[in-house]
C-alpha cells in the first residue's frame, strides 16, 4: 500500500517539477531567438519574417536532445530512492 | 511591514530548521548496553513521533517497539564537538517503510540483531556509530530512531555529515533556480499580461472620458446659458 502511495504521489509531484521545468526552459529558448534576432536587425519588432525565424528554432530545440534531457525529473529521483533503499537495508 | 515580513521570515526559519533538525540523519557515538522491546499505547500527544507498524504488517492502537539501550558520547553544537562527557540515550528502532521520512528502512529486525552482536561489557568496550533521525523527549515518551549501526574502533572518531552537507547544497540550487524560474515566469508570462491588461483600461479610460463628455454637453443643454 506504502509503496502504491509513494509512487502515485512522486509521479504527481515530479510531474508538476517536470511541467515547471519544460515550461521554464522553453521561455528562455525562445527569449534568446528573440535577441539573437533583436541583435541583427535592430528596428524590426514583429515581421513576418521574426515570426518565422523564432518559429523555426523553436521546433529544432523541441526535436533536440535537450527537451527529453528533462524526463531526467522522473529518473533521478528513482535512483536516489533505489540508492536509499540499497543503502539503508544492505549489511 | 518590515516587522511583519521579518516575523514570518523568523517563524519559517524556526519552522524549517526544527523540521531539518528532525528528519535529517545525525551521528552518534555510543557503547550500546542493551536491547529491550516495550509495548507502546500511544496517545495523540506522542502518535506523530512513530513510524508505522514493521512493514506488511496490520497497524494497531498498540504495538511493540524496540530499543536500543546506549551510552552515549555528549556533544556540543549539534554533533559538531565532542565532548568527554557520557549519557544515557536511549533509541527506538523501527521501519519507516515507504513514506515518511525517506529513508526507506525495513530491517529494524537485522538492525536490532547488528546492536545486540556489538554489546559492550564494563571489561570490553564496543564503540559504535549510530545513524539516527528524531528526538528523544521524556515529557512525551518520544525516541529517535536508530537507522543504521556502524562499529568503530574508539570513541575518537571524526564524523563528517556528507548526506547533510549534499543535501543543503542541493537545497541551495534548487532554491536559486526556483527564483530564477519564477523571475522568468513574471518577466515573460505576467508582465506582458499586466501591460495587456493596463492598455485594456486606458482604452475603457478614454472611452468613458468621451462618453462623459457628451453626457456633460447634454446635461448642459438643460441648464440655463449663463
Amino acid at each position: 500500500m506504502g509503496l502504491i502511495r509513494l509512487l502515485v504521489f512522486g509521479f504527481l509531484g515530479l510531474s508538476v517539477v517536470y511541467l515547471a521545468v519544460s515550461f521554464y526552459s522553453r521561455s528562455i529558448r525562445r527569449e534568446k531567438l528573440e535577441d539573437r534576432w533583436a541583435e541583427d536587425h535592430p528596428d524590426d519588432r514583429d515581421s513576418p519574417e521574426r515570426e518565422t525565424f523564432i518559429e523555426d528554432g523553436m521546433t529544432e530545440y523541441q526535436n533536440g536532445i535537450r527537451p527529453k534531457l528533462i524526463l531526467l525529473v522522473y529518473v533521478i529521483p528513482a535512483i536516489l530512492v533505489v540508492l536509499t533503499l540499497f543503502m539503508t537495508n544492505a549489511n | 511591514m518590515a516587522y511583519v515580513k521579518n516575523t514570518i521570515r523568523i517563524v519559517l526559519f524556526l519552522v524549517f530548521g526544527a523540521l531539518f533538525h528532525y528528519v535529517l540523519p545525525q551521528h552518534d557515538v555510543v557503547r550500546v548496553t542493551g536491547t529491550e522491546i516495550i509495548r507502546m499505547d500511544f496517545s495523540s500527544m506522542n502518535r506523530i513521533f512513530f513510524a508505522q507498524a514493521d512493514s506488511a504488517s496490520a497497524e494497531l492502537a498498540t504495538r511493540d517497539i524496540r530499543l536500543l539501550n546506549t551510552v552515549k558520547r555528549k556533544t556540543f553544537l549539534l554533533g559538531f564537538y565532542q565532548r568527554e562527557a557520557e549519557g544515557v540515550m536511549v533509541y527506538r528502532n523501527e521501519d519507516t517503510g515507504w513514506i515518511w521520512p525517506p529513508y526507506f528502512k525495513f530491517d529494524s529486525s537485522d538492525l536490532q540483531a547488528e546492536a545486540l552482536a556489538n554489546v559492550s561489557t564494563p571489561d570490553n568496550e564496543q564503540w559504535v556509530k549510530i545513524t539516527h533521525y528524531g528526538w528523544r523527549n521524556r515529557f512525551f515518551t518520544v525516541y529517535p530512531n536508530a537507522i543504521a549501526i556502524t562499529p568503530i574502533d574508539g570513541p575518537e572518531v571524526r564524523i563528517i555529515p556528507w548526506f547533510n552537507i549534499f543535501f543543503f547544497g542541493f537545497l541551495i540550487v534548487g532554491l536559486l533556480f526556483m527564483r530564477a524560474m519564477w523571475r522568468q515566469f513574471r518577466e515573460r508570462t505576467i508582465d506582458p499580461a499586466m501591460e495587456d491588461a493596463g492598455d485594456a483600461w486606458e482604452r475603457v479610460d478614454a472611452h468613458a472620458d468621451q462618453a462623459r463628455g457628451r453626457f456633460g454637453r447634454w446635461l448642459d443643454s438643460w441648464r440655463g446659458k449663463r
